[in-house]
């Protein structure tokens, strides 16, 4: 399943785990001259392998998608922001879109697991076993003391991002969570909103990952990121138990009136959409308002986005604003 | 990139302290992706796996200043990491024929020599 489609607890919405690997004795992508031998040797090692996952994957070449279709899957997280300018790579996606192999990215292979809701060891273990399949076929550039070698040094040893998305909206109400977010500097853990700069992001999204890839075990990354999750979700429940009792008519009141909007507005600006969606999301969470339509208030906050909103035709931005107040208003 | 920037402005007040050859060093490139030094201290990013020993020094140095660590504890691929364990091993039995051959254990000494020639073998 796709991960904005998983129901959870609505504070932690979703679970990544990237490595990143390199094959010895080649260049990395920025400097390697002819790509395409190297790619098809790493898709081989998937689509030609023994493992059942050779036939859970398709290859998508970046030169043969549109810029919509590489722009959706951007959104759908299967490939990086980086990739749509790009006409060199390629992406092995599984049936259920929770795996995703970057090829030709910053680093050879970008091996990807995304799961809704909370599921590091679980998506961890999987990475593993895709991993140790590829590795079946290519020798992977490995070095005794450094780890696994990449492009970045950031990157370097496991080459493991641990990221979880969590919807932190009663922080952000109550004016909590630039102190909340600070806390954790320091310790080897990073927080970025997942749509625009600095800690007021626009849909109260957040992602939090581990920084540190070198000198620590996998299942030490794991752990730590989660130690740090766990008491931001805590912090989470307790601002919304706190609004919820001290401030119950005003915060109510907030959340059924973007609820309206969303419901009957003819023009919505992707700014006010994500603001809105990401109350209702609240609401809902909180069994305040139950939403019965098609696509869940995460699902439209990535669908309304102006990227995927635009898609192939070249719409202005007052056509963007009515087409994704349509698209709310049907699905919501 | 100012991280980068911050560490190697750094790296590079070391080198003017101590390095005669700081402009050799600048132009030393790696053999198999032409890397320099230069343009790895400019970007931060390295050109291929081999930049990591042409530049060892430096890669180590920062290494440790973005992971507090330079040394990788996690997995290791089971095929590159035979070698790895190969290497642990003959360096093992290297140091036990210097101290066989250091005690006249002229015996031993040629079962360890016997021995380090076929791991030596299964490296090439
Ligand atoms: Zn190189």
């Amino acid at each position: 399943m796709i991960w904005y489609n998983d129901l959870n607890d609505g504070i932690i919405l979703s679970t990544r785990i990237r490595l990143a690997r390199n094959i010895d004795k080649t260049p990395f992508p920025s400097r390697l001259k002819d790509k395409t031998k190297v790619r098809e040797m790493l898709s081989d090692s998937i689509l030609k392998s023994n493992s059942t996952l050779s036939k859970d994957f398709t290859l998508y070449e970046l030169s043969k998608l549109s810029q919509s279709e590489k722009t959706a899957m951007t959104e759908e997280h299967l490939i990086s922001p980086q990739m749509i300018n790009d006409n060199e790579g390629a992406v092995l996606v599984n049936k259920d879109k929770t795996m995703s192999i970057m090829l030709m990215e910053e680093d050879h292979i970008r091996l990807q697991i995304i799961k809704g809701g909370y599921a590091l060891d679980e998506a961890y273990d999987l990475a593993d076993k895709v991993d140790d399949v590829m590795e079946e076929s290519l020798t992977y550039a490995f070095d005794e003391k450094f780890g696994y070698l990449t492009a970045c040094p950031t990157n370097a040893g496991t080459g493991m991002r641990a990221s979880v998305m969590m919807h932190l909206p009663a922080l952000v109400m109550t004016g909590n969570i630039s102190r909340v977010l600070q806390s954790f500097s320091g310790m080897g853990i990073a927080v970025r909103g997942m749509y625009g700069e600095g800690t007021n992001a626009d849909g109260a999204l957040y992602q939090i990952s581990n920084s540190i890839t070198l000198g620590l075990s996998e299942q030490e990354i794991i752990e730590k990121l989660k130690v740090v999750v766990n008491k931001i979700s805590d912090m989470e429940k307790q601002a919304r138990e706190m609004l919820m009792n001290n401030r119950k008519d005003d915060f109510t009141d907030k959340l059924m009136r973007s609820y309206g909007i969303l419901k009957y507005a003819v023009k919505i600006t992707s700014q006010e959409a994500k603001t809105m969606l990401s109350e209702v999301m609240l609401a809902q969470n909180m069994g305040i308002i139950e939403c019965n339509g098609k696509m869940t208030p995460l699902e439209l906050m990535i669908k309304s986005a102006p990227s995927v909103i635009g898609g192939k035709d070249n719409l202005s931005p007052d056509e963007r604003d009515k087409k994704r107040a349509e698209l709310i208003r049907e699905n919501l | 990139m100012d991280l980068f920037s911050e560490l190697f402005g750094m790296l590079d007040g070391f080198d003017n302290l101590y390095s005669v050859n700081a402009m050799s060093k600048g132009s030393k490139a790696c053999p198999v992706c032409g890397m320099t030094y230069n343009e790895f201290s400019r970007t931060g990013k390295f050109g291929c796996s081999e930049c990591y020993k042409t530049f060892e020094g430096e890669a180590e140095r920062v290494l440790r200043q973005i992971h507090s660590s330079s040394v990788h504890s996690g997995k290791i691929p089971s095929k590159s990491g035979a070698e790895v364990k190969a290497k642990r091993r003959l360096n093992d039995l290297r140091k036990k024929l210097k101290e066989a051959v250091a005690n006249e254990d002229y015996e031993t000494a040629a079962k360890l020599h016997s021995e380090i020639k076929e791991i030596e073998g299964g490296l090439k």
